[in-house]
């Protein structure tokens, strides 16, 4: 309502020096604004409020809702059915630019679609290509096998179907990261257990690496035990993936007044330069490795955010590349009280 | 009876996994008894009185919460749940119910055969709560109340004390967090539940070589803990 009375006031302060048509254009294109800003239930009534301001101070007689010349009762309905046409005018305007927004970010959600149907059927398919034809060769009698052979192929299918294992489960995790309403049942777990059960998990693959940990037994963060589990595990299986067999890991935790850090470092050879942010994409792989979707640091990601944290990645000093998780530390960790040691 | 093999009662809908079942344990020398079902499974568990049952936790005729408990209501055979990743609830509720360990599909050969026999171990073992416990380098001398660990004796606080002998009790076994709080607090436990995990780093402090990579007091996320026998 701000532009009709401001129109009507300039009209007003300017006197004589604009006529009463003049009044009317002053008053239509104040209409005209906020038709276009709010739509037509607003325009009616600024057309409404504009009849009124116009009758009451500009035509004869003054200060009155009296009308002598039926020739302004027509300004009057032009003005309001003005306010009805550009006010429906607009609203449609908005609403198609609506449908435009929406058909782009279908067009996008559908691309990314096929880019990850694309990405994971190849994924997939391969090693369920590998086992089909290993174990049909197996299993033709005309195929003469020596007994290395028999064993070799037997061994491919085991590691195929273990990699689609993986594959499966990081995009399951992937897609439980991703749906709305992830639910976080959070409590306080200290680091060192987490890192525990995380290189448990990945003993065996872990058997030829050095592994330093420093994780003070204090901090303690407060997160899901199962999700966070992920992030460790996917940072550990990230380096194991990315980085020469033998060079070490570093794990190291720290608290400090408002967040707990966690860094996951290795001697590899580093993220490229500009990467830094893409690598928790989706489906993004860095330097040509195989034997992944590409979604590990994106579940890292995912559940990180899901905590009200962050992940970054960075280049170390020296070589190698280093992952933090920088979780916010909310409340006090709990404190058991002190009890008498036994003899 | 004529056969004195071990005999495993497997409860699984999905074929192809009772057909790898069947080999695999066959060929390790188990007397082995299929079920698809549930219903089935309650019959040949009756019938057949197996040493152990696994028992998958996806079954499409009742879930296998219930049949744990249903079986649990007349027999202690020794119950492995299988079920995905993902479900660490389903496994909670099962062990909680009676259930005395699980196997998260998928799982390799040697996992399997490594919590059959531990299952089996357990279930001929003594039930020892007196006497002193030896798991691994872990020993507790249970009426004096002296831990030691690796032959050197480690000082414990009461808390600590109670919370390792229940692992020991059950060693090689899982026990959920509820299972744990009862066991070391009784019916009061509600209020220490956010200590647990603490006591436990304390434990391991005291009892592990390195704390963070443990070897005997193992965490398994959204489950619970485990006092590691198979190093012994």
């Amino acid at each position: 309502m701000v532009p009709v009375v401001a129109a009507a006031a300039l009209a007003g302060a300017l006197g004589d020096i604009v006529d009463l048509s003049d009044v009317a254009m002053m008053l239509l294109v104040a209409i005209a604004a906020v038709a276009m800003t709010l739509g037509r239930g607003p325009s009616i009534a600024a057309a409404f409020l504009a009849v009124g301001l116009l009758d009451f101070f500009f035509v004869l007689p003054f200060f009155t809702f009296k009308v002598n010349d039926l020739r302004y009762l027509v300004t009057f309905a032009v003005m309001i059915c003005a306010a009805v046409l550009i006010g429906s005018l607009a609203e449609r305007l908005a609403r198609l630019a609506g449908e435009a927004e929406a058909a782009r970010v279908r067009a996008e959600t559908e691309e990314l679609r096929s880019s990850i149907l694309s990405s994971v059927s190849h994924d997939l398919r391969s090693p369920i290509g590998v086992v089909l034809g290993a174990a049909t060769t197996l299993l033709d009698e005309r195929t003469l096998l020596a007994p290395d052979q028999r064993t070799e192929l037997t061994a491919t299918i085991r590691d195929e179907a273990s990699r689609l294992a993986r594959l499966v489960s990081n995009l399951l995790d992937m897609s439980r990261v991703d749906a709305p309403g992830l639910e976080v049942v959070a409590e306080w777990v200290p680091v060192e257990e987490l890192v525990g059960a995380a290189l448990s998990r990945l003993d065996a693959r872990l058997s030829a690496r050095e592994v330093i940990i420093r994780v003070p037994s204090t901090v303690l963060v407060l997160v899901d035990p199962v999700l966070f589990d992920l992030v460790l595990v996917n940072l550990l299986e990230n380096v194991l993936k990315h980085t020469p067999e033998g060079s070490p890991i570093e794990i190291d935790a720290r608290s400090s007044a408002d967040a707990v850090t966690i860094d996951v470092a290795d001697r590899g050879p580093g993220i490229p330069r500009g990467s830094e942010a893409r690598v928790f994409e989706k489906f993004v792989r860095a330097g040509g490795a195989t034997g992944g979707v590409g979604l590990g640091l994106a579940i890292c990601r995912g559940i990180a955010r899901a905590h009200g944290g962050t992940i970054t990645a960075s280049n170390r000093e020296g070589e190698g590349a280093v992952f933090r998780v920088t979780l916010p530390l909310r409340g006090e960790p709990p404190v058991p009280p002190i009890e008498a040691s036994v003899e | 009876m004529t056969d004195a093999r071990t005999r495993v009662l497997v409860i699984e809908d999905e074929l192809p996994m009772r057909r790898f079942l069947r080999a695999t344990l066959a060929s390790h020398g188990y007397d082995v008894v299929l079920a698809a079902s549930a219903a089935e499974g309650v019959a040949m568990a009756t019938q057949h009185q197996p040493d152990v049952v696994l028992l998958d936790l996806g079954l499409p005729d009742a879930d296998g919460l219930a049949l744990t408990q249903q079986i649990r209501e007349w027999s202690q055979v020794p119950i492995l749940v299988v079920s995905a990743r993902g479900r660490e609830d389903d496994k909670v509720q099962a062990l909680d119910a009676g259930a005395d360990d699980y196997l998260t599909k998928p799982f390799g050969v040697n996992e399997l055969l490594a919590r059959l026999r531990a299952a089996l171990r357990r279930s001929a073992g003594i039930e020892a709560s007196s006497g002193v416990l030896v798991v691994g380098a872990l020993e507790v001398d249970v009426p004096r109340h002296v831990v030691r660990v690796r032959g050197e004796p480690v000082h414990l606080t009461p808390i600590e004390f109670r919370l390792l002998l229940v692992l020991a009790k059950h060693a090689g076994r899982v026990l959920t967090h509820r299972q744990i709080l009862q066991e070391v607090w009784g019916p009061n436990a509600g209020s220490q539940n956010q200590y647990l995990r603490v006591y436990m780093t304390h434990l391991r402090r005291k009892l592990e070589v390195d704390p963070a990579r443990p070897k005997l007091l193992l965490n398994e996320p959204g489950v619970g803990y485990r006092l590691d026998d198979s190093g012994a």
